[in-house]
């Protein structure tokens, strides 16, 4: 289930891809839902670890992918328990996080209201502890903090 | 600072190209989109000029800054286009925005977080776009595009009118609005629009509010306006700049001057736009009959050929009170 703090956040990762870049691991480039997403969000392929085919920049290493992905990495792989500013990802990753979420209990932090879509979800509010359901909901809590 | 200048940032893959003309421009929206490449390219021509192979054109110098010395390069550097990453937190504390609020630099900032600090401009707020190549080369073009569509299409006729101001603008709507039998709210700051909004859910309501300063606030707006289709947003500059615009005082002087205020404007002293207006209005109209006070509107702007030449300007914008 995905968990979200909105606000300030005093011991969440400010900025994920910076963290990405000095601890990812090769593998984590190459799983299947990582090439996924470097597809979707990126418009790249990933042709190896240490190499991804964008079409615009043409060839280039996994420290040149997007912040947004990056973060989405880190919320599927890190292990350390730290919780990273998903404001780093657009509402492009949003439905990326959802996903992610399906398979682990995940929690972000967000400074700002991201768009997670027109369908229902569950989502725990950690301000509030409370769960919304949809965009509405999501909005009316998180706007008081954000 | 002031004026309108043009950027353009270019490698031989990449050709970005807008204008800057206030002295806070938030560039946002989706992921890889090539923001923070822009950073690096203006941060990579600016440490190594030309032989970077990044061209940088601009009429003023761009200039990125990061890290825990923002504050000595900030205090001295002037007259420059100041480009921030959103890897920089000191970017919503006061103290940043005592510096912006001060400075003689343009800012460009890359966030998604609402920086309540900052008076900056709803028309202000972009994304990123690739709009296709760039003339006869290889070369993916990027501009701007509003985040934030400020044009009313169909005419809105509200049965509740929301103001930012509780002061002359207040004044001016609620009168207008008791003559119409309509309802006029005021929220005693933009910071409680949000609340105000939410807790009319299910009326007619349109809220009026300075679209020059009004930017933090968007993001939580547009998300009740997304939810409440009977929900609407009037964001001119300032009330002031509706009388300005109205051609009640002033004249060719003032005419110009919202032609392309930008020119006029001096960051350094005026930490938005409406004060600018404020200012300009309150000169414009001293010693006169339509002498304009902040405080209390003056009865004069009621009087009927006022009154309609300023909800003209409103008309205009597709508000109909």
């Amino acid at each position: 289930m995905l968990s979200i703090y909105f606000g300030d956040m005093k011991d969440a990762i400010y900025h994920p891809p910076t963290y990405f870049d000095n601890t990812y691991e090769d593998n984590w480039i190459t799983d299947p839902l990582s090439v996924e997403m470097i597809k979707d969000v990126d418009k790249s392929e990933v042709v190896g670890p240490n190499l991804i085919q964008s079409t615009v920049l043409g060839p280039i290493p996994p420290k040149a992918l997007s912040g947004g992905v990056k973060t989405l990495m880190l919320f599927k792989f890190d292990e350390t328990g730290k919780v990273f500013n998903a404001s780093a990802c657009g509402n492009n990753c949003a439905k990326w996080i959802l996903k992610i979420a399906d398979s682990k209990d995940l929690t972000i932090n967000l400074r700002h209201i991201m768009d997670f879509g027109n369908g229902d979800f569950n989502i725990k509010i950690l301000n509030t502890d409370i769960v919304v359901k949809n965009m509405c909901e999501l909005a009316d809590v998180a706007g008081e903090y954000v | 600072m002031r004026g309108k200048h043009r950027v353009v940032v270019q490698n031989n893959k990449l050709h970005y190209e807008f204008e800057i003309k206030r002295n806070i421009t938030i560039i946002q929206g989706d992921s890889a989109t090539g923001k923070t490449t822009l950073i690096e390219m203006i941060t990579q021509f600016q440490n190594l000029g030309a032989s970077s192979g990044i061209e940088v054109i601009c009429d003023v110098p761009c200039r990125t800054i990061s890290g825990i010395d923002w504050k000595l390069i900030l205090n001295n550097t002037h007259d420059s286009i100041v480009f921030l990453d959103e890897e920089n937190s000191f970017i919503n504390t006061k103290e940043f925005a005592d510096i912006v609020s001060g400075s003689d630099n343009y800012f460009v900032i890359i966030t998604r977080e609402n920086l309540y600090s900052l008076p900056y401009s709803v028309e202000e707020i972009y994304g990123l776009r690739a709009s296709g190549k760039y003339q006869n080369t290889n070369r993916i073009y990027q501009d701007f595009y509003n985040i934030y569509s400020t044009t009313q299409e169909n005419p809105v006729e509200p049965e509740v009118v929301i103001t930012e101001d509780s002061k002359s603008g207040c004044d001016f709507f609620t009168a207008v609005c008791e003559e119409k039998g309509k309802k006029c709210i005021s929220a005693d700051g933009k910071s409680n629009l949000f609340r105000l909004v939410k807790e009319k859910e299910g009326e007619e309501i349109c809220v009026i509010a300075d679209g020059a300063a009004i930017g933090p606030e968007m993001n939580r707006l547009y998300e009740q306006v997304r939810k409440n289709p009977k929900l609407k947003l009037y964001l001119p500059e300032s009330f002031e700049w509706i009388i300005l615009k109205s051609g009640i005082v002033g004249g060719k002087k003032v005419d110009d001057i919202l032609a392309h205020p930008e020119d006029f404007i001096e960051s350094q002293f005026f930490f938005s736009w409406e004060r600018y207006f404020e200012k300009l209005l309150i000169e414009q109209t001293e010693g006169m009959y339509l002498q304009y006070k902040k405080a209390k509107l003056n009865a004069a702007y009621l009087h009927d050929k006022n009154k309609r030449a300023i909800l003209s300007v409103l008309g205009e914008g597709n508000l109909i009170i």
